[in-house]
């Protein structure tokens, strides 16, 4: 009778280390460092979502643009959706981008390119132990962005942005409204 | 890997302890058997006088068997030697019990550890100080004057400690801006404390004389965990090693152990 206790205990005990859980591998589905969430919205009906022309996003000193698709040709650098998430700088307080409506026309005067630069402040928050930390940011109440056409010359193609979310803690939410 | 290849050795030790609990019922049915068989000669030839059977029932005197009381203190080895080859890691543990009854031990752990853990995407460093107070329950039948332990127990534990954040990696789902250094925060947390319960499977041998060499198989259940702050927590609690994502650890010692003789105490004969 105590026998068949302590080899019952003892399976038991060695049945318990098969049921520990792996953690060493950041889930997927961990929020982690939220993206910029940008829409796109028309400028003459404002509340009407509009789709962007092969727009490109370069980070600056970026030799390439952002991914958007799984194109396997140059056009995954390009969108024509009405949202993008773009990845904001971990490592410093500013990030620039520069938008390329058009990038895909032959005819360079009907490119359009506005180089924006965003200034917040970071915080970084423990995540997991397989994680680690994610950095969530908040613009700068003063100068959240600044916006110059190139060349300098040109208007802007994006006509207003406007600051939705100071906070950027998810990919849940629209941070940032562009109408053009 | 290096985790599960420790899971891997720690079922091969509970499959060796089985087979030691196998190799132990044998003997005993095999000596029920022999009594059995004796006891049954005897009845055949009823024409034998009640003189001769007196006579040997005063031959079969058995031998007065005496079991040693005392108290058993060592250290574990492991935790001693481990310093030697991992720069990461200093820590001790004594051990000791204290022999109640004829199978039932109150035991102790009391150690010290210093361990800097380097995960994928964060260096910490634990310090600090644990007791472990509970006690053994001998399942094994010693032979003569055997005095060897296969042994389940179970303990409290209970820790203080400190937890140092050295470094630390942004989780960066998307490395379009590039793979993110290290960023060094020395954010330290004090008065940490944990408590946890532990099953303790463990075995231990009689090398020479009082000394006894012994390991053990800990599996832990985090019942208390103060946590470094709403942003944080504890990824390595001394005594109770690496957490998991729920509340369960494992541990193991490998032990010597002295054993200091107090008095000695004489087996009853078991009634059947």
């Amino acid at each position: 009778m105590k026998k068949t206790l302590i080899v019952s205990l003892l399976f038991l005990f060695a049945f318990t280390f098969s049921s520990c859980e792996k953690d060493d591998i950041c889930d997927a589905n961990t929020p982690t460092t939220p993206r910029l969430v940008i829409e796109f919205y028309d400028i003459s009906n404002a509340s009407v979502l509009k789709n962007v022309t092969d727009l490109k996003v370069i980070g600056e000193g970026r030799p390439e643009g952002i991914v958007f698709n799984d194109a396997t040709d140059d056009s995954k650098y390009v969108t024509n959706g009405s949202k993008i998430s773009i990845p904001l700088k971990t490592d410093t307080n500013a990030t620039t981008y520069s938008f390329i409506l058009n990038s895909r026309n032959s005819n360079p005067t009907l490119i359009d390119t506005d180089k924006v630069t965003f200034n917040y402040t970071r915080n970084d928050v423990f995540v997991s132990r397989a994680c680690g930390f994610k950095t969530l940011f908040t613009f700068d109440p003063l100068n959240p962005y600044v916006q110059t056409p190139i060349p300098a010359t040109k208007l802007k193609w994006m006509q207003y942005i406007s600051v939705e979310k100071s906070n950027i803690d998810n990919e849940n939410e629209t941070h940032i409204k562009v109408f053009f | 890997m290096k985790h599960t290849l420790k899971y891997f050795f720690s079922i091969g030790f509970l499959m060796s302890l089985l087979f030691v609990q196998a190799q132990d019922t044998i003997p005993n049915n095999s000596s029920l058997e022999r009594t059995k068989i004796v006891g049954e000669i005897p009845e055949v030839p009823k024409q034998v006088t009640t003189k001769n059977a007196t006579a040997t029932k005063t031959d079969t005197i058995v031998p007065v068997k005496k079991d040693r009381y005392g108290v058993r203190v060592g250290v574990d080895l492991y935790k001693l030697t481990r310093g030697l080859y991992d720069e990461n890691y200093k820590g001790i543990e004594l051990v000791g019990d204290y022999r109640l009854t004829k199978n039932y031990y109150a035991a102790a752990e009391i150690g010290s550890e210093d361990k800097t853990t380097e995960d994928d995407r964060l260096n910490t460093t634990t310090k600090g100080t644990y007791l472990k107070v509970g006690f053994d329950y001998n399942a094994y039948e010693n032979w003569l004057d055997m005095e060897n332990i296969i042994s389940i127990g179970l303990r409290g534990g209970f820790s203080t400690f400190s937890q140092e954040l050295n470094s630390y990696k942004t989780y960066n789902a998307y490395p379009y801006w590039g793979e993110m250094p290290w960023k060094t925060s020395g954010e330290k947390f004090n008065g940490l404390t944990a408590s946890w319960l532990e099953v303790v499977a463990g075995v231990k041998v009689k090398v020479i004389n009082n000394i006894f060499v012994g390991f053990s198989l800990r599996m832990n259940m985090l019942i208390t965990d103060k946590k470094p702050s709403d942003n944080f927590e504890n990824l390595y609690i001394p005594g109770f090693n690496r957490t998991y994502a729920g509340n369960f650890g494992v541990g193991f010692n490998y032990t010597v152990t002295y054993f200091v003789p107090l008095y000695k105490k004489t087996v009853k004969p078991k009634k059947k």
